[in-house]
């Protein structure tokens, strides 16, 4: 204080200082006085003033607390990680550009991996029940395929797409909110709808997109879900992207779902607002053929308080007497299932998805749907298909149920029934479907399984019961290749046997992000299919089994088995 | 078209019987030539710097009113909100808990389309029927409750500068058509089943080797949808150690598809190539975040062409840098391929870039072929690698045959294996067409955005009243266009988006400029300030009459068209 009092009387300074001072606080005042021309100036100015004279160091001080809260406002809130940075002059860059050797884009096909490639059968012209196979003499019968009912071979559903066709086109030619919805389009949510006692139905363009955009339009960051640990991949991509919480409950077990749901209440009751929660199945289960137990599913969920997801993807035109799916199956109202999708490219034997429920879930969905809103619509001829389908599977027998998903049942039940009694004292195959699904999951016996050494699972088999999956891509696995390339050469050999086409699981062990399951046998029943050849490929299985299991006794074996392959 | 039929139904009616003759039918959906004057062969002179296009600006009091418009919407939305939710209860019951459920989505995230949105719902998603050729046949319909129509059963046919059909296949009529309904016969309608288990037939091995020799690449991989393609595509070839650089104003797909694969993710300016380089090289020290490792590859994601933006990449500068930089580079030609380039070949036709350079060629069928799904072009290691590591190739459904058969036949045409001719002059119409349409917009004193190739001409609105406005008038003159805005555009810039098509002649370009021309002047949209080109005198505000424009377009579209 004392400094400045006599700093401003004048004391022991040179005067050249005084001189530059003054200069410089006149220049200051002037500069000030420009102030005065701006509305509410004056005020600051008044302040600036008065400020001073009673203090000038807090003036000082005001000064750069003005200019740190500037900077502070100015500056950008992403540079978090500023510290993390390190600075480079641009000759070091230079050198480290020069320096960096990125690794290629895919990795090359190992030798290992090479049987994969050619493992895909090639159909020659139509498919269907019998088609012909590249590379192979006659007739074969296609047990591979998930057209169940046969309707690509259907004389309507073709006329439908012939006469789609010659007036509208193949493509749509624009997203749906464009100008690329049609007629057909909107009939087919009409009859989609209508047949699943639905409010609304809305179509994707793709099956495999529909729950991932479907999820994450619903389930949003805070939001809750009770998964199904066996859930497909399509699902497990769809929470990724949603970024909600999850919780597992082990695949199936309704115990353990009722004991997540327990444990979860006492903190949700406490929510305020509530968060949206889900519980999420499949009907049918496509990585391991069994049924959800939805009557127990329904009752938890309305004891607890949740809306239910289910993907029929693969139920829809197969399960319930007139193949509105496992709801129908169960005798359960369609109203119970919050979120419904499935597919159309299955028994439909069109292609897209759907997606049925209340209007404002459906209508939500056409702004707020990325696959819906970004893409361009279903081919307008596969709409018409699909309303076509409908109509076929809806024709009804004397007993009042659906007379082909009445075939599909019978035939199913011959197949299964035929498996069973072939496999029943099999050392190295056992059915795993249920007795309802027309794809039947044939898997190798768990004591043949652990002889060969094989792991219980693949994959990332670490689970976790809460949380998130496991974002990092699965290794490349020796043991999950072997024991599909074993599969295969069954499939090669009742192939090559008995003119019978199956197929197994084929699933990219490295995006699978929750733990997976051994490898399966897998046999579509298809209606166009005779009974006879059911029979026989009943035994030619066994036989074929029996022949390429019995040389594998030990983990040596498959050793050798790899050193085939590896060259 | 127009029936009688005055009766209201909430389903979707039967379309009338056209019982026209086979002839006009063929003519409304891709209009007859009318001179050969109305060519013109698209590309870029090799070595030529691409010119980064102007972006014109409106005058302040536009941006300042767009604002109040909004303002004022949000204003009066929260005020019928405060209301509705005292007096209106049942109309907020999807907003609040009901019986221990929390709402479908939250009242904040759906404001917009609620009280935004939801004003101007007339101008979407309008059903039609046919072939979305030439013309569009639009079902006319009423407003009916919240989200629901009644249609009378009538439709309007409406010059269609709407739908992604850049060469004009969009057809039921000729080549294409006959050999879809083939494949149908000898295939069937459906893929029946994944490409792993039971989906790929002969068919589709044509279909990929005729792709790969269109696109210039050894080897593609085909499937069923063309976001899908992109949605779960970058899984395959990135991880978490993978740096992704994207344009800012990528497609959805492409921003789903590298959030999925967990890659990290860098956006640089759009089209802005010194921001890229920048980025490039401070990526390349830095490395990793935390752990400083170098990354493990780099790859730039950028589209062909911008489909709301009208704009190209600069390919030669991309490839330029990825060569430089050693990283790999994606290019998304949903929008180029077929559209672009004297060959149709896309963006590296155009710029006469060796396709061999650009890492990974993407694209859809839906746009330029009338057919639907998405490729993904590159040399043989990496598709090999795809077809053992690609979600949508495994899980989802195959190429349907007809969708097959359209691409075979339309590629077929292009490059003139069948009806030899044919495919150049739908390539020079395109590349005319939308020079045509582009300078008279500019003359008449539009602002248009994009390159002056582009087949998509971004039509700047900016006042949200507008855009109806635009779209209903334009309507009534039978005229279907599509209008963007937020969330597909930023909130401020509003637009019309054409589609300009091979199937238009001169003649509608010439009836949609004086359509154009007086919708303009009666909501005032030209107010360009002649930048982008379109002035008779240099530096002046274009504002030609529709005469002056229709006088000289012919000659002047096919001159440089910016300065």
């Amino acid at each position: 204080m004392s400094s400045q009092a006599a700093f401003r009387n004048g004391g022991p300074v040179p005067p050249v200082w005084d001189l530059v001072t003054a200069s410089l606080a006149d220049t200051f005042v002037r500069y000030l006085n420009h102030l005065e021309k701006i509305p509410g100036g004056q005020i600051i100015l008044r302040y600036i003033k008065s400020s001073y004279k009673n203090d000038p160091i807090r003036s000082l001080f005001e000064l750069a607390l003005f200019i740190f809260a500037c900077h502070y406002f100015l500056s950008s809130k992403k540079k978090e990680n500023k510290a993390d940075i390190v600075r480079f002059s641009p000759k070091e860059i230079d050198e480290l550009c020069k320096e960096w050797e990125p690794e290629p884009l895919v990795e090359a096909i190992q030798p290992l991996e090479k049987w994969q490639l050619k493992s895909v059968p090639e159909i020659v012209g139509h498919n269907g029940a019998y088609v012909n196979l590249e590379g192979h003499n006659g007739k074969v019968t296609n047990l591979a395929t998930l057209d169940f009912l046969n309707l690509n071979h259907n004389e309507n559903i073709k006329n439908a797409a012939k006469a789609t066709i010659s007036t509208t086109g193949v493509g749509a030619c624009g997203p749906p909110n464009f100008y690329g919805t049609q007629d057909v389009h909107v009939r087919l949510e009409e009859d989609i709808a209508r047949y699943l006692d639905g409010e609304k139905a809305i179509l994707y363009g793709q099956d495999f997109v529909t729950a991932g955009s479907v999820i994450p339009a619903f389930l949003k960051r805070g939001d809750l879900c009770v998964v199904d640990s066996g859930v497909n991949l399509a699902i497990q991509k769809a929470l990724i992207v949603s970024r909600c919480d999850i919780e597992w409950y082990i695949h199936n077990d309704m115990e353990d779902l009722e004991k997540v749901l327990k444990e979860l209440k006492p903190d949700l009751d406490k929510q305020k607002p509530i968060k949206r929660r889900f519980i999420i199945t499949e009907g049918l289960f496509s990585n391991t053929g069994d049924i959800a137990n939805l009557p127990k599913i329904v009752e938890l969920k309305n004891k607890f308080k949740y809306r239910l997801f289910l993907d029929e993807s693969l139920s829809i035109g197969i399960l319930g007497k007139t193949g509105k799916g496992i709801v129908e199956h169960y005798n359960i109202p369609r109203t119970e299932i919050s979120i419904t999708i499935g597919s159309m490219a299955t028994s439909f034997a069109a292609s897209g998805g759907f997606c049925v429920g209340v209007n404002p879930m459906v209508h939500h969905q056409r702004i707020q749907s990325l696959a819906y809103v970004f893409s361009a619509s279903l081919p307008p001829y596969s709409a018409r298909v699909a309303s076509q389908a409908i109509k076929e599977i809806s024709i009804l027998n004397s007993e009042g149920n659906s007379e082909v998903i009445s075939q599909l049942k019978a035939k199913t039940q011959f197949l299964y029934e035929k498996l069973t009694k072939v496999f029943a004292n099999s050392a190295y195959i056992s059915i795993i479907s249920d007795s309802s699904s027309p794809t039947i999951h044939l898997s190798l016996n768990p004591s043949f399984r652990s002889k060969l050494n094989f792991p219980l699972q693949y994959g990332n088999t670490h689970f976790l019961n809460t949380g998130k999956m496991a974002k990092k891509v699965n290794p490349f696995d020796q043991y999950h290749n072997l024991e599909s390339y074993i599969l295969q050469s069954i499939i090669d050999e009742v192939l090559a046997r008995s003119n019978i086409l199956i197929t197994r699981s084929k699933i990219l062990l490295e995006h699978e992000n929750l733990p997976v399951s051994n490898p399966h046998l897998l046999i579509n029943v298809n209606i166009g299919v005779s009974m006879e050849d059911f029979a026989r490929l009943a035994n030619a299985l066994n036989e074929v089994v029996n022949s390429v299991c019995s040389s594998l006794q030990s983990e040596a074996d498959l050793i050798r088995l790899n050193e085939t392959l590896a060259q | 078209m127009s029936g009688t039929n005055s009766k209201l139904t909430a389903f979707i009616p039967n379309a009338h019987d056209d019982d026209r003759p086979e002839e006009v039918l063929k003519d409304l959906e891709f209009g007859r030539l009318v001179s050969k004057d109305h060519l013109y062969t698209s590309g870029h002179p090799v070595g030529k710097p691409w010119p980064t296009p102007i972006d014109d600006e409106p005058p302040y009091i536009i941006y300042i009113a767009t604002y109040i418009s909004y303002l004022i919407l949000i204003l009066i939305g929260h005020v019928r909100d405060f209301f509705g939710k005292i007096f209106k209860p049942s109309e907020y019951e999807d907003l609040v808990e009901k019986d221990g459920y929390a709402p479908w989505y939250d009242g904040f995230e759906n404001f917009y389309v609620r009280r935004l949105k939801a004003r101007i719902d007339d101008c979407f998603a309008r059903p039609i029927h046919g072939a979305p050729g030439r013309y569009v046949k639009c079902f006319n319909r009423v407003r009916e409750g919240k989200t629901g129509y009644l249609y009378s059963g009538d439709t309007d046919e409406c010059l269609n500068l709407s739908s992604y059909n850049y060469l004009g296949f969009a057809q039921s009529h000729g080549s294409c058509t006959d050999y879809a309904l083939n494949t149908v016969d000898n295939y069937g309608a459906s893929g029946c089943a994944p490409r792993l288990v039971a989906g790929y037939t002969d068919l589709h091995k044509q279909c990929e080797r005729v792709i790969s020799d269109f696109v210039g690449k050894e080897d593609v991989v085909i499937v069923s949808m063309g976001y899908g393609t992109n949605a779960n595509f970058f899984a395959s070839i990135a991880d978490s150690k993978t740096l992704i650089i994207s344009d800012e104003l990528n497609h959805a797909s492409i921003r789903f598809g590298i959030r999925l694969s967990g890659a990290s993710v860098k956006v640089f300016k759009h089209n802005d190539m010194d921001d890229l380089e920048k980025l490039i090289r401070n990526q390349i020290a830095q490395g990793q975040p935390k752990t400083h490792r170098p990354w493990k590859k780099i790859i730039i994601a950028v589209e062909g062409l911008y489909s709301m933006e009208g704009n190209f990449c600069n390919l030669p500068k991309l490839v330029e840098l990825k060569e430089k930089y050693k990283c790999y580079l994606f290019v998304d030609e949903a929008h180029s391929i077929g559209a672009l380039g004297p060959n149709g070949g896309g963006v590296c036709d155009y710029f006469k870039v060796d396709p061999a350079r650009v890492d990974i060629l993407m694209g859809t069928f839906t746009k330029s072929f009338g057919a639907t799904g998405g490729y993904i072009a590159a040399d043989k290691s990496t598709i090999d690698r795809l077809r053992l590591n690609y979600i949508t190739y495994a899980y989802a459904e195959s190429v349907p045959p007809p969708v097959l058969g359209q691409i075979i036949s339309s590629l077929s045409i292009i490059n003139g294996s069948i009806n030899p001719g044919e495919g150049k002059e739908r390539l020079q119409r395109i590349a005319f067409n939308s020079r045509y349409l582009r300078l008279g917009l500019k003359k008449l004193g539009f602002i248009v955005y994009g390159a002056d190739d582009s087949p998509v001409i971004p039509l700047l609105i900016f006042l949200p009243a507008k855009m109806p406005a635009f779209s209903r008038i334009l309507y009534d003159m039978k005229i279907a266009v599509v209008i963007v805005s937020y969330p597909a555009t930023p909130l401020i810039s509003a637009r019309a988006r054409l589609c300009v098509s091979a199937a238009l002649n001169k003649d509608d370009l010439d009836y949609v400029l004086q359509k154009m021309s007086e919708v303009g002047d009666l909501v005032y949209l030209k107010f360009s300030s002649g930048i982008a080109g379109g002035s008779k005198i240099p530096g002046q505000p274009p504002r030609q009459t529709i005469e002056e424009v229709l006088a000289t377009n012919v000659e002047d579209c096919k001159k440089p068209m910016s300065g």
